[in-house]
């Protein structure tokens, strides 16, 4: 009998020191998620050699993208060697990346000194206070904030205050196979391409084995791009005023245009294929982001090059970037800004440019032309690249990601024909007016 | 005097059991309050208010609930989760069944058999549901790629998008899932158990094996069936998560037809950072996962047979 009572006293010490340990609030090298969900890393872990420490604190700054593995394009290992700040690198999972960020101002978790957060969350966490303004930390920095590209800007200008700065600029482009356009005969795409040409080359360029079609025009715009099209045929999307969703007969428009391809096989209906049809050849064309520049590089089998999205009723593009944050409960606010402000230097800023191939959103580094990825030899019209920048806006990545994930798939619904696109639009419309605003 | 003190040490003996016995199933107590019972009062409170994934809140009262009873989506992922969730017991339990009976025959390299039978169901939701996913692919799928060579043509069904495909798809995957898995080894269990007699008695009386498989069978395993449905229900409710996420998407493609509720509560909470909203939606899957319960163990009363 007292043999049990033991037994029982000591399950329920262990259960509580283990409900103890659990909700025990996190040290300097914890962090709020589960060790599946993140992967922590000093930023010299990719290549041979850390930081021998230093003068400087420890920092650990989160990103979606592991750091790059060759040394040298390492931007958080060079910031190691010229700060002598320790830098951690946690990497989380894109797909939970957003929501992991706001449960870490929500509880507000202090293992994370330096947050990229996206366009959408910035302004909520302002509002929450879950990071600190810059504007004094700037006032004595050799960061020229009047030198960013004007959407940066005009973002800040809505915040009150500098409260991110932007750690690259991406953008939207049209990708094509030069080696199709050669054989069927068709000039190759210029930045100033109207939209009705790129139609047509599409048409043109389809290939087809009887009633199946084995080369498609162009590949069906992705969850980025479909935003290209709508906005370029004259909505706005998103309004800064109001933080609302903005569409209407140009979402109409263009989604109709898409459901008349996708019916006559000129694009592939959606799909789980998660194949990229442009690189494996199957697509002549793609709209895509900027940054797959660095991924196709010299890997594949064709010729290939880049333009501007082609302009329909206006020249638009989504302006894609992050932006570099202190953390509001971080304890070690100095060190975090040192080693902001070195990424957000011209040898940080080139770093970053030549291991993603984004450029700088500021404007003077950009234009030293660093993001031109060597691998991608084929590319003759780097003037896309800074043309499509010209065009960029915070479009619909300012929107909640759920609003948007739901009008795109209405979107796909209306290229399969399974709804008109007016009754995608107004689906859209409707899921983002009950969204927003809650 | 003598026999007080003798109750008096009985008494206390009563008391130290009772201690002991609480000492030994508190771990368990400690464990439903906090990770159960406060979770969902927790939930309840949160739905009363706009609670965001960054935390700010306010009480907002029943808002939450009326927004949800005029949204659109609500409704939908309502039909989809009633229909996802009787569809997917009835299809998983017949399965079982059916795959319980097979093995439960008397064959050689039966173990192999039951073993290739259960080996899918240990395979992580998602890693299935990613596996089928790039099967069931359009373009590249293996699914189409076998179909054309079978039909000496380019096959090209788009398994997950067509309306008129995408729940045979879903359902056909669902038996390849932990639950139908683990539902198909309590069925062989049960079946193994049923007395030889009776279906010698009805092989006596002449009676056939459809007569025998509904008059002997299924009334003798018919509280596994009862139990089987219930973890099947609460499984198809919450788990169709980790199996609809990866293979459809948050927004339930095509056109909101896979959005089951536990898909949507997710998108609200993580994607459009509602947490309140969210809390209001999992309050209404709570009802529903008690409701059907409660309807099935209605049903038991009448069609369960207990032997003792």
């Amino acid at each position: 009998m007292k043999a049990k009572k033991v037994l029982a006293m000591m399950m329920t010490m262990a259960m509580a020191c283990g409900m103890l340990t659990g909700c025990g609030s996190s040290g300097d090298t914890g962090t709020a998620l589960a060790p599946e969900q993140q992967e922590s890393a000093t930023a010299g872990d990719a290549g041979e050699a850390s930081s021998e420490g230093g003068e400087g604190g420890k920092i650990t700054i989160c990103t979606w993208n592991d750091p790059n593995p060759n040394e040298e394009l390492n931007m958080y290992l060079q910031c190691e060697k010229a700060t002598g700040v320790d830098l951690e690198v946690t990497v989380i999972p894109e797909s939970d990346y957003s929501s992991k960020l706001n449960q870490m101002v929500a509880t507000k978790d202090d293992s994370i000194d330096v947050f990229i957060i996206w366009e959408s969350d910035i302004a909520n966490f302002v509002q929450a206070g879950g990071i600190v303004p810059l504007d004094d930390r700037l006032s004595g920095s050799s960061i020229d904030t009047g030198d960013f590209i004007d959407a940066v800007a005009e973002l800040s200008d809505g915040l009150g205050g500098t409260y991110g700065l932007p750690w690259c600029a991406a953008t939207e482009i049209l990708f094509y196979n030069q080696d199709m356009f050669d054989a069927a005969g068709i000039d190759y795409p210029t930045n100033d391409w109207a939209y009705a040409d790129f139609l047509a080359a599409a048409e043109k360029l389809t290939q087809k084995d009887g009633d199946t079609t084995s080369v498609y025009g162009c590949t069906l715009p992705n969850v980025q791009t479909w935003w290209a099209g709508v906005g370029g045929a004259g909505d706005q999307i998103y309004d800064p005023s109001t933080g609302q969703l903005v569409i209407g007969s140009g979402a109409e428009a263009f989604v109709g245009d898409c459901a008349d391809m996708v019916s006559k096989g000129i694009m592939p209906e959606p799909s789980s294929d998660t194949a990229d049809l442009f690189a494996s050849g199957k697509a002549a064309m793609a709209w895509a982001g900027s940054w797959n520049i660095g991924t196709y590089g010299d890997s594949l089998g064709f010729n290939w090059d880049i333009a501007t999205i082609p302009t329909n009723k206006e020249k638009y593009n989504t302006l894609h970037t992050g932006f570099y944050t202190i953390n509001a409960n971080s304890k070690n606010q100095e060190d975090a800004w040192k080693v902001i402000e070195y990424l957000m230097s011209e040898e940080g800023q080139t770093i970053n440019s030549k291991a993603s191939g984004n450029m700088s959103a500021l404007k003077k580094i950009a234009d030293q032309g660093a993001w031109k990825v060597e691998a991608a030899t084929t590319i003759d019209n780097w003037e896309a690249m800074t043309d499509s920048l010209s065009a960029g806006i915070f479009g619909y990545t300012c929107l909640p990601a759920g609003v948007t994930g739901n009008a795109v798939s209405n979107f796909e619904s209306a290229a399969m024909g399974q709804m008109t696109p007016a009754e995608a639009v107004k689906a859209s419309s409707d899921y983002a007016a009950e969204t927003i605003g809650y | 005097m003598a026999k007080t003190k003798k109750d008096g040490v009985a008494h206390i003996n009563r008391k130290k059991d009772t201690l002991t016995a609480y000492a030994f199933i508190s771990p368990w107590i400690i464990g439903f309050v906090c990770f159960t019972l406060f979770p969902i009062f927790f939930m309840l409170r949160v739905s009363l208010t706009n609670r965001k994934l960054n935390g700010a809140s306010e009480f907002i009262g029943l808002k939450n609930y009326v927004n949800m009873f005029k949204s659109e989506a609500f409704w939908n992922s309502i039909r989809v989760t009633l229909f996802f969730t009787v569809i997917m017991v009835v299809v998983t339990t017949i399965w079982a069944v059916i795959m319980a009976l097979l093995l439960n025959q008397r064959q050689r390299l039966n173990g192999i058999f039951q073993f290739c039978y259960f080996l899918p169901s240990v395979i992580p939701s998602v890693a299935l549901a990613y596996a089928f996913r790039t099967i069931f692919g359009k373009e590249a799928g293996l699914f189409n790629a076998l179909l054309s060579v079978f039909a000496g043509k380019s096959v090209a069904i788009n398994w997950l998008y067509d309306h008129s495909t995408v729940y045979m798809v879903v359902f056909f995957i669902t038996l390849f899932t932990y639950n139908t898995g683990q539902m198909m080894m309590i069925f062989r269990s049960g079946l193994s158990d049923v007395p030889r007699e009776l279906y010698e008695a009805c092989d006596l009386d002449g009676a056939s094996a459809a007569r025998k498989f509904f008059n002997v069978t299924i009334p003798m395993i018919s509280p596994l069936v009862l139990f089987n449905a219930v973890n099947g229900c609460v499984s198809a409710l919450n788990g169709s998560f980790a199996l609809l996420y990866p293979l459809t998407g948050e927004s339930g493609n095509p056109d909101g037809m896979t959005q089951v509720l536990s898909l949507l509560i997710y998108k609200e909470a993580f994607s459009n950072m509602k947490v309140g909203y969210s809390c209001a939606l999992s309050v209404v899957l709570f009802i529903f996962a008690a409701v059907f319960g409660a309807v099935l163990f209605g049903l038991s009363q009448k069609l369960v047979y207990y032997e003792n």
